[in-house]
């Protein structure tokens, strides 16, 4: 398990996969990941499309069980725990596709990921109160105002999910994703779809979320410029292997990437060590292994 | 033993030919043809027109109504329904078939009249020749149908094999968006598809007749069948449904061997009623344990990319400014207000029926809840209805209850079974738990509403209204109480916490359980809760009606139910009892001011209502409460509908002028074979 130092302790870490292997039938997806995001940081995941960026998301929420390897949270094994369960942890994700409720308001969603996380008896006691029919309570409608409002959703916040346009949408994960007030927040290409001034604005929304929230962001992006310049630690997977990880400055050179990135001929004998605190997992690179 | 074996081969080469013709069209185009009976009844019907009053040749009788009719009828029902549904949700698509499955046989009785004689000749000539191969018996109708499966596999391996016309078929199945790009038109494609599959249908029709019966509930056990064998085949294959079909014949008929079961044994017919249902039930589970039966969506990943986003009736649904409020509730006051009108103004015999529509618009309430709110398509509601009936009788009549407590506690009793069905669906996509459902509600009409001591020759177990409602017009203000009652219940639940759960999980299964939601616990509670709100509508239709009636709960007139409410509209409360009213009203309407003869223009008309969901999927109500919305914001000045015309309507709306709606008295429509006695509110004859 790995650990990351804040001060004069030591915290487990926030999410971490151990060794974690899918394969769909013959197709290896991932091949022996490790990967840890500590608290209190931004941790990227790149690669080029089909490296299995995703597919790891999906293990770390609990979408997917993985063939091999591990899932541990604040140092617990949740491998085996449901997505539900993992939810109620502190974990929280957005996706590649979003996945919003078509029929519900954008405020909606706000409203029914705080109360799912700060009033969860409400899902079974509004039908006998008839709560539902009443005001909400003010803290309640105060934090979902200022979700809204953080993430620039005013004008919609009423209007159904249903036909949003694509960077609207993401915004309307991150919202819901935020009410949840999460510990570890997996976030998947959240500025695809989203123009220069809403990414701007979504960056400095989550870069305030981490640093006054101390929560801990793993970021799927294929902007790599977004994610250098946002995160902490940079993780690189190719072909489902994590091909190198460390602080951006290195990964941005760092020749495997390069490699995978731009095609380049570059054979790896073995996982590349970007920096020195960190060591890599990933074994052998051979791309005919992978199907 | 062989000659049931070779009648079972004979009976499963119908069913596999019925399969073929599902599949194919499922395949082809994503909608599952809940029509196909109406389908083969209707060519079934014209070969008798034909053959019998017109004394044509069978062979030539056959090629007009199966290669020419039958033909034409898919082309027809293609033009003007299927090819609009090709981007609707799954509940659309099924509710706009159950339409056709609704209004194709009235309109074909109202064109070649009411058929006295049900028993239907079959393609071989008549006397039947009989042969007696190794000592069994095999007729001449029962070789016709080898032939006619034969030559069906033959010509449509050959087709789809080896020529280009299949080979489009073939590239339509694959991607109907890299079809189009191709040069080929995919419209052109699909027209042939119905015509073949309407083919196939009547061709099945003609030869399921001589044995079941050329009536709509003769159609409906060889659809049943059919369900099943597609099923078991995953919707796709059609090698594996036709081998399954005949296998089901099989079953069938060696299962009334009397060496195996008496036939005058209670279990025989219980068998042989639950064989399509227990092949369904096996090849569930076995998919659900595998996670193979999630929704299946036809065509490739462009197609889905080009997939427009909505086209569910609740999908246009929102909030917004203060409309929402307001004038939801004031067009529901105006209803209400309307609905009491009646009751205190109108005659005994109508206030009667509105009563009867009130108890009907109860148990609508519960597909407002299943299918509305909780996205599931559930077409055994009226089972639970029946179910309700059925307990409240029990405890008032047998065991001397008073009769609302019996309505209320019997109707506690039908929640497990609704949440144990909600258990076993939580991972069937939305096709799978309509057909589950349609034939668990099939399997229970069988096994239990028409078999004795429930049954009584169609009249059920009397029960007696309760002492203060015994007239028309108290029990109807009774009803309508039960019924607020229970719209307040169901609005609560819509707002509440849970509700908005309910959404997150219909919508977005991933969505939710990354939020911390639990798929299971919300299923479970829309379950249970929606099978109490049916059984309780089932209670109260029973002390309508002073009694049982068994034929009511038919699940096929729970079809025509359902295609009302969601006609209406599927998430409005006053869609429901608007829809419930009319349901019972309007035949009688019809039976009294209009000639005999037009008798089954309601229940036409109300199939054609469902048809038209193909172009409007919002429903009615809701649509002229949005139109009506509109101009309010308008005439306040607010500009309009929100955000880029975002719509209103949350539920309650104004009453539905100049709608063309449907009914059938509350009797149930002929959408199922003979379902008499009528369920009648006295006071008439």
């Amino acid at each position: 398990m790995s650990t990351a130092t804040t001060g004069t302790t030591t915290a487990p870490d926030r999410i971490a996969a151990h060794g974690v292997t899918v394969r769909f039938g013959g197709l290896v997806a991932l091949k022996d990941v490790d990967l840890a995001v500590a608290p209190h940081t931004i941790a990227g995941l790149v690669g080029p499309n089909g490296a299995g960026k995703s597919t790891l998301f999906a293990v770390l929420s609990g979408l997917l069980k993985p063939a091999q390897g591990t899932v541990s949270m604040n140092g617990v094994d949740v491998t085996h725990r449901s997505p539900q369960k993992r939810a109620s942890a502190g974990l929280a994700r957005t996706f590649q596709h979003p996945e919003l409720f078509s029929s519900m308001t954008v405020r909606e969603h706000v409203v029914l990921a705080h109360r799912v996380r700060h009033a969860r008896s409400r899902l079974w006691t509004d039908l006998v109160t008839g709560r539902g029919l009443r005001r909400p309570p003010a803290a309640e409608t105060e934090r979902v105002d200022d979700l809204i409002e953080a993430l620039h959703l005013e004008d919609i916040a009423h209007r159904p999910a249903t036909g949003l346009p694509l960077g609207k949408a993401r915004l309307v994960e991150v919202a819901r994703a935020l009410a949840v007030d999460p510990t570890v927040l997996l976030l998947d290409e959240p500025s695809s779809g989203l123009d220069v001034r809403e990414t701007e604005e979504l960056v400095s929304t989550l870069t305030e979320v981490v640093r006054e929230r101390g929560v801990s962001l793993l970021i799927v992006e294929h902007d790599v410029e977004l994610v250098i310049s946002m995160s902490d630690v940079v993780h690189v997977l190719d072909f489902g292997v994590k091909i190198a990880e460390g602080a951006p400055s290195l990964i941005r050179d760092d020749p495997a990437v390069r490699a995978a990135y731009l095609g380049e001929d570059i054979e790896l004998a073995e996982p590349r060590r970007t920096e020195q605190t960190v060591a890599v997992a990933g074994g052998d690179n051979t791309r005919e292994e992978r199907v | 033993m062989l000659s049931y074996v070779l009648a079972g081969l004979s009976l499963g080469a119908i069913y596999a030919i019925a399969a073929s013709s599902l599949v194919i069209t499922y395949v082809s185009s994503g909608i599952f043809n809940i029509g196909f009976a109406a389908m083969a009844y209707s060519v079934g019907r014209v070969f008798y027109s034909l053959n019998t009053v017109h004394h044509w040749s069978a062979p030539l009788a056959a090629v007009v109504a199966v290669l020419l009719f039958a033909p034409l009828l898919g082309m027809a029902l293609y033009y003007l329904l299927f090819r609009h549904l090709r981007l609707r949700s799954p509940l659309v698509k099924i509710v706009a078939t159950i339409g056709v499955s609704v209004a194709l046989p009235q309109a074909v009785d109202l064109s070649l009249g009411k058929l006295a004689n049900v028993t239907a000749p079959g393609l071989a000539p008549r006397p039947l020749t009989v042969f007696h191969p190794f000592g069994a018996v095999l007729n001449m109708d029962q070789v016709v149908t080898y032939g006619g499966l034969l030559v069906v596999l033959v010509v449509g391996v050959g087709v789809l094999r080896y020529t280009e016309i299949g080979l489009k078929v073939r590239a339509l199945v694959d991607s109907e968006a890299l079809t189009s790009l191709s040069g080929t038109s995919p419209s052109r494609v699909s027209l042939g598809v119905w015509a073949a599959s309407a083919t196939l249908a009547g061709l099945a029709g003609v030869l399921v007749a001589p044995a079941s019966g050329l009536t709509m509930s003769g159609m409906t056990s060889l659809m049943t069948a059919a369900f099943a064998a597609v099923v078991v085949a995953r919707l796709r294959s059609i090698p594996v449904a036709v081998g399954v079909a005949l296998l089901m014949g099989v079953v069938t008929e060696v299962l009334q061997w009397p060496t195996l079961f008496s036939p005058d044994g209670p279990w025989q017919s219980r068998l042989v009623s639950g064989v399509p249902f227990a092949f369904m039930l096996v090849a569930l589970l076995t998919y659900a344990v595998r996670g193979q039966a999630g929704e299946t969506s036809s065509g490739g990943a462009l197609d889905r990319a080009i997939r427009p986003q909505g086209g569910d009736p609740s999908a246009a649904v929102t909030v917004h400014g203060p409309a929402r409020t307001r004038l939801p509730l004031v067009a529901g006051a105006v209803t209400m207000a309307v609905v009491v009108v009646l009751v205190l103004g109108l005659a005994d015999y109508w206030t009667g029926l509105i009563a009867g529509g009130i108890a009907l618009a109860i148990a609508l309430l519960s597909y407002t809840l299943v299918v509305g709110e909780g996205g599931m398509v559930w077409l055994c509601q009226i089972t639970f209805a029946g179910v309700g009936a059925v307990t409240t009788a029990e405890l008032a009549t047998n065991h001397g209850w008073p009769a609302l407590l019996a309505v209320f506690v019997g109707s506690v009793l039908t929640v497990p079974f609704g949440v144990a069905l909600g258990v076993l669906t939580i991972r069937l996509g939305n096709l799978y738990v309509a057909l589950v459902t349609l034939t668990f509600g099939l399997l229970i009409q069988r096994l239990v509403f028409t078999q004795d001591p429930f049954y009584n020759f169609g009249s059920g177990t009397s029960v007696a209204r309760p002492g203060f409602a015994t007239d028309n017009k108290n029990f109807a203000f009774l009803a309508l109480g039960v019924f607020l009652v229970l719209a307040l219940i169901v609005v609560n639940v819509r707002r509440s916490t849970a509700g908005m759960a309910m959404s997150a999980v219909r919508w977005s299964e991933d969505g939710a359980r990354t939020l911390g939601l639990s798929v299971v616990q919300t299923k479970v509670l829309v379950s249970g809760l929606a099978t109490y709100i049916a059984a309780v509508g089932g209670g109260i239709l029973a002390l309508t009606f002073q009694s049982t009636l068994p034929d009511s709960f038919d699940p096929f007139v729970g079809l025509v139910w359902l295609s009302v409410l969601v006609t209406m509209g599927s998430r409005s409360i006053m869609a429901a009892l608007v829809a419930g009213i009319f349901f019972t009203l309007l035949p009688a309407v019809f039976a009294s001011y209009l000639p005999s003869s037009l008798g089954d223009v309601p229940v036409l008309l109300f199939g054609l209502g469902a048809v038209m969901l193909a172009k409007n999927p919002e429903g009615v109500v809701p649509m002229h409460g949005r139109q009506l919305a509109t101009v309010f914001e308008r005439r306040r000045g607010d500009g309009g509908t929100g955000v880029d015309g975002a719509t209103s309507t949350s539920g309650a709306d104004h009453e539905p002028s100049g709608v063309t709606p449907d009914p059938s008295a509350l009797r149930a429509p002929n959408v199922a074979g003979p379902v008499e006695p009528t369920l009648s509110t006295g006071g008439r004859a």
